[in-house]
């Protein structure tokens, strides 16, 4: 007998949403982390060093993120390395969201006027002090739009990590839909619960973006 | 005291690539000192001043700012900076602070002294270029006069022992340059040593100890403010003073 869709199929996709949350929040705050070192490194003024880094966000922008998966969940099984599915698909969106957002944050570094930095140094402040204090709060600012809409990718994105077996929201819509032979319905719930994630995200995003414009025309 | 040399450039030369911006500069500022620096744009004056700040490396020639040299040690560059105040063309304040954090900011980081007391000398100097009442305000709330009186303010928070403004007043409307002019003189009155690039001839006449002429990265002749008004020396002089002192 083929099940309805039921409140036992709801709790199943409620337990995907928790999981793509999780691996989003997981990616996201390790790819902030990483993605500060890679946008500091990216613009430290170190020619060698800059170039590597330019090196390794050009690999992570430029191969499939499916490819990085299967390279981190396959590949360093090959190695020796067991990893969950849950801690390889982790380790694969924080790297590559390390990448996406170091090159978002460099662009904001770069686009705080060199004045000052200049007025900075001319007070003597240290490159940390110049950073902490009087360059990255201003990038922040500039760079937070795009760092949401980077955010609203990703959790859309996470559907990729079904491809290692591990069961987020869009993976248990699809085994609830094979069970249920009601795509239509599952689907639909699926979609709005990405939705719902989203779409509040995207109207900050807008806001700010907004805000940002209004304090520029000043 | 005031015959002690506070900067002393000897063959400075710079380069931008090919391009050489400063030629063989000689240039020695006594304590108490006030210059004002002038030349058509490209002559290498903005160039000179950050050089002894180390905005600008040097390539040739050596600078040695009260007593210490400045070479490409984070130590001495250290040093040299603190001991030196600058105010740009642009304001360049911190736009995500108010007027008081601008100017406690580099007292705490740098200087490392305390936050009553960096608010305390930040109010003290802000009260001297007359702008106290401002201070909870944000930069972008004020004008551009009183941005760059708030600029002066914040280098002084830094008690340096000279001053470098890199024209200080072409980015402000006409009506308030007199309110920045005057912030600086009484800085010079103070017995501040200064070195002023700028075109406010007024102002040189008013307050210079010497004025120093600059183009294509040279210094062409220098001289009493009187003296060199009255008689230039060289014809690319009396061209500039011609170009300069006929909008006046």
């Amino acid at each position: 007998m083929t099940p309805h869709f039921g409140l036992p199929e709801f709790g199943f996709l409620l337990r995907g949403l928790q999981w793509t949350v999780l691996l989003t929040l997981v990616a996201f705050v390790g790819g902030c982390t990483a993605g500060l070192i890679v946008a500091l490194l990216r613009t430290c003024g170190r020619t060698t060093v800059e170039w590597i880094v330019r090196i390794y966000i050009g690999i992570f922008q430029g191969t499939p993120l499916l490819l990085q998966l299967f390279v981190v969940y396959y590949g360093l099984a090959l190695l020796g390395l067991k990893l969950s599915a849950f801690v390889a698909v982790a380790i694969g969106f924080t790297v590559n969201a390390s990448a996406f957002l170091g090159e978002i944050w460099r662009g904001a570094i770069q686009a705080v006027p060199r004045g000052q930095t200049e007025a900075a140094m001319a007070l003597g402040l240290h490159y940390s002090a110049r950073m902490r204090d009087i360059v990255l709060p201003q990038a922040i600012r500039i760079a937070l739009p795009a760092t949401i809409g980077y955010l609203v990718q990703l959790i859309k994105g996470t559907s990729l990590a079904a491809i290692v077996g591990f069961i987020e929201l869009a993976r248990a819509g699809q085994i609830v839909s094979n069970q249920t032979y009601q795509p239509l319905l599952v689907f639909g719930v699926v979609g709005a619960m990405y939705f719902i994630l989203c779409w509040p995200l995207s109207w900050w995003g807008s806001r700010v973006e907004a805000r940002l414009a209004l304090a520029g025309q000043r | 005291m005031q015959d002690q040399i506070l900067i002393e450039m000897k063959g400075v030369q710079k380069w931008y690539g090919g391009y050489q911006a400063l030629r063989n500069v000689d240039l020695t500022v006594r304590r108490g000192e006030k210059i004002v620096l002038c030349g058509p744009s490209g002559s290498g004056k903005s160039t000179l001043i950050r050089c002894i700040n180390r905005l600008e490396a040097i390539q040739q020639g050596s600078i040695v700012v009260n007593g210490h040299r400045l070479d490409d040690s984070i130590k001495a560059i250290d040093v040299v900076r603190q001991d030196v105040g600058m105010v740009f063309q642009s304001f360049n304040l911190f736009p995500h602070m108010t007027v008081l954090q601008n100017c406690m900011l580099a007292p705490i980081r740098a200087r490392r002294i305390g936050k009553t007391e960096a608010e305390a000398t930040a109010r003290k100097y802000l009260e001297r270029v007359r702008i106290g009442e401002q201070a909870e305000k944000y930069p972008a709330q004020l004008s551009g006069g009183q941005q760059q009186r708030v600029a002066i303010a914040r280098a002084l928070c830094m008690q340096p022992k000279v001053m470098l403004f890199d024209e200080p007043t072409s980015a402000l409307d006409p009506e308030m340059v007199k309110e920045v002019l005057d912030t600086m003189i009484g800085l010079a009155n103070d017995g501040m040593t200064m070195i002023c690039v700028t075109h406010e001839m007024g102002f040189a006449r008013q307050v210079a100890d010497r004025v120093i002429f600059m183009a294509e990265g040279q210094i062409i002749e220098e001289g009493v403010p009187d003296a060199f008004f009255r008689n230039p020396q060289h014809a690319r002089t009396k061209q500039f003073l011609g170009e300069i002192l006929a909008h006046h």
